[in-house]
């Protein structure tokens, strides 16, 4: 984070201290006119790389672009060892149960070994993480960056949490789809990249098609090659081909929010970003609740909109980083040194106080309460992460 | 003629035996819920950083022959002038480098740092920099170095099982920990001892209803559903880093502000370990009398 921040933020102690301010007076004044919850305009298209099973791009107002390439390839599941707890007979009941236990982990096991006494063993897809691989690139920073580390893995983290993304990519048991997810950030990062990158994947899941299938059970797979009839990997409500199980779902968002004091902003910009007190991550899914889910059928799925939190990650805010002004009590250039340095010359490196207007780096971590509320605020119902998956219901996909 | 004088393979390919379940089923002492596993902490291990610590959990099923589960060592060095080509920087440069030695995991790791720990290394990055106060040293630069000699992992796990990168929570709080107590050793300025404490929301059956734990051993559960791991400053009642990730049963923050409150429970508990530990370093010997 903090070295994909460092490039050029050139404000003064007193800008940043001004900037600290009016960030922190209530309602919070943004230097770009916005509210607090506000999102900076962008636009939206998916479907841009015909090459791929799933594109998209966004480009925000100040020029950021970022593109993101989606393609699936057929890949043998691992195999993992000869299941010999499924060959035993069951000797008794405790033992019955835990061979079952012992099934459910192994579903990916191969499936040449055991295929005459399965009887009819209806075989629930299983996902592993390591089949989807998220990459970013970031012009200027070479691809194993820390920070550029720190962002694909936020981003797949986001993805993989609940589990259930990597069961859509099961075939049988014996393959499965392995999903490149590339991230391309066009222009060089004028803000921390992390909404821009999540929008934009998050546009290219939903884009993305994966080849019928025409073969059955644990055969070889074999495809419709009618790209027509590819089904989307998130359907959307409302298609026909819409299995019970995934409906409803989307893929995650991360939103980027930051605190000043008790103001909890969205979407800082680089600016913002240098005053802030905390920065979090946090990513939300959407679901349709077990319970009414019948609900949000009737509904659109509009007003019931579920969110829920997958991860949560500090980013470590650049602030922490700027350099520090100088109070006019302490500062020889403004007359200001006054008896304290002159009986004590040691005490000059010794920090000052917390003086109105003049800036200071924030030391030590984040209250409690604030990190608490910023979550809270995310995924309060009708909030943000509401808004912003709403509006990203809107882009057509291509 | 069969070849009588030697001990000969069998005739046709074989495949090693992997097993599903465990030889053994974890029946050791129970770890209540609210404890955390105890700790080893030592400062002072390498001479030639300028600070450093070691780190040890213990397994609660101490059947295997070292009865341990996760062991870090933790070097410092610094606080040192940058170089004369280097940009000025009003504070102190911290890079941190989490590393798992090649045998610490049941996969093996390359000697290259790969996603995960590079990862690690910002996570920790995030912790640390919070805690110290890095406008003393203007134009220094210190490297926190942080090598997992074995990881969280449970060795007599059968070998298809995946662990889902649950272990990296406890890792991270081992590291953090281990980072501090070596950074006090160095004699850096800190506005506190951070510490990192782990709590999950676990089922240890597979019908059991879930249920929070503190610093989870993850192969003693049926599945953990999420985790989340905090450095905390007690005496500040600060956060430096969270890192929760998961899926959580109901859509409110509620659960999770619990899973947040139980971790810090965890910090708190690691945070006496290193004091104590730091304790024992200024005065040897009079912290066992």
């Amino acid at each position: 984070m903090a070295s994909t921040q460092q490039q050029h933020l050139l404000l003064s102690p007193a800008e940043l201290a001004y900037l600290h301010i009016t960030l922190s007076q209530q309602p919070p004044i943004r230097a770009d006119g916005r509210t607090a919850t506000q999102f900076r305009p962008l636009t939206a298209e998916t479907g841009i790389l015909p090459g791929t099973n799933g594109s998209a791009r966004v480009c925000f107002a100040d020029g950021t672009e970022a593109v993101v390439g989606i393609k699936a390839e057929v890949e043998r599941t691992r195999k993992q060892g000869i299941d010999y707890a499924k060959q035993r007979r069951p000797r008794n009941k405790q033992k019955q149960q835990q061979k079952k236990i012992a099934e459910e982990e192994v579903e990916v096991g191969d499936g040449e070994s055991e295929d005459g006494d399965e009887e009819g063993a209806v075989h629930e897809p299983t996902g592993d993480s390591d089949w989807v691989k998220m990459t970013v690139e970031i012009p200027g920073l070479r691809d194993d960056d820390s920070g550029t580390v720190f962002l694909a893995t936020m981003l797949s983290e986001a993805l993989l949490a609940d589990g259930e993304f990597a069961k859509k990519l099961w075939i049988n048991r014996r393959f499965h789809w392995k999903l490149y997810l590339d991230i391309i950030l066009i222009s060089s990062p004028l803000s921390y990249p992390l909404p821009l990158l999540s929008l934009t994947t998050h546009l290219a899941l939903l884009a993305t098609r994966l080849p019928r299938l025409k073969s059955e059970a644990d055969e070889d797979p074999m495809f419709d090659d009618d790209w027509a009839a590819s089904q989307f990997i998130y359907p959307r409500q409302g298609d026909d081909n819409t299995s019970p199980s995934t409906s409803g779902t989307r893929p995650p968002i991360t939103l980027l929010v930051m605190a000043v004091g008790d103001n909890i902003i969205f979407d800082p910009s680089k600016e913002e970003l240098a005053v802030a007190d905390s920065a979090l991550a946090v990513s939300v899914g959407e679901t349709t609740g077990d319970a009414d889910g019948a609900v949000d059928v009737d509904e659109e799925g509009k007003a019931s909109r579920n969110l829920r939190l997958l991860s949560v990650r500090t980013i470590d805010p650049p602030s922490r980083l700027t350099a520090p002004g100088i109070p006019n009590a302490v500062n020889a250039a403004a007359w200001g040194q006054g008896a304290v340095v002159a009986k004590d010359p040691g005490a000059r490196a010794a920090e000052t106080d917390e003086v109105e207007g003049v800036w200071k780096a924030p030391r030590g971590g984040a209250k409690i309460a604030v990190l608490g509320a910023m979550v809270a605020k995310v995924l309060e119902k009708g909030g943000v992460a509401d808004e912003v998956l709403e509006g990203l219901y809107g882009v057509e996909l291509g | 003629m069969a070849d009588r004088r030697r001990v000969n393979g069998p005739v046709g390919p074989t495949a090693p035996p992997v097993y599903n379940t465990a030889a053994h089923k974890p029946i050791a002492k129970e770890k209540a819920d609210n404890s955390i596993r105890k700790i080893f902490l030592k400062t002072g291990v390498t001479p030639s950083a300028s600070g450093s610590a070691y780190l040890e959990l213990e397994d609660p099923k101490a059947n295997s022959p070292s009865s341990t589960s996760l062991k870090l060592t933790c070097t410092v060095h610094g606080p040192r002038a940058l170089p004369r080509s280097a940009p000025f920087s009003p504070h102190i440069i911290l890079s941190t480098h989490v590393k798992y030695a090649p045998f610490a995991t049941k996969q093996r790791r390359g000697y290259l740092r790969d996603s995960s720990e590079r990862d690690l290394g910002v996570h920790l990055e995030t912790a640390l920099r919070g805690a110290i106060i890095a406008d003393r040293w203007p134009k220094s630069g210190v490297d926190i170095i942080v090598t997992i000699i074995e990881g969280d992992q449970d060795r007599n796990a059968p070998e298809n099982k995946s662990d889902e990168g649950w272990d990296m929570m406890n890792v991270l709080s081992g590291c953090i920990t281990v980072a501090s107590a070596a950074i006090a050793d160095a004699g850096i300025d800190c506005v506190d001892t951070v510490a990192g404490g782990v709590a999950a929301l676990v089922a240890r059956q597979p019908n059991s209803p879930p249920a929070i734990v503190l610093d989870p051993a993850v192969s003693e559960y049926h599945k953990v559903f999420a985790a989340c791991c905090v450095a905390y400053l007690p005496t500040r009642d600060e956060i430096t880093n969270i890192w929760f990730k998961g899926q959580l049963p109901g859509a409110d923050s509620m659960l999770y502000n619990r899973m947040v409150e139980r971790s810090l429970v965890a910090c708190r508990n690691a945070n006496r370990v290193v004091i104590t530990a730091l304790n024992e370093t200024v005065r040897p010997g009079k912290e066992s009398a």
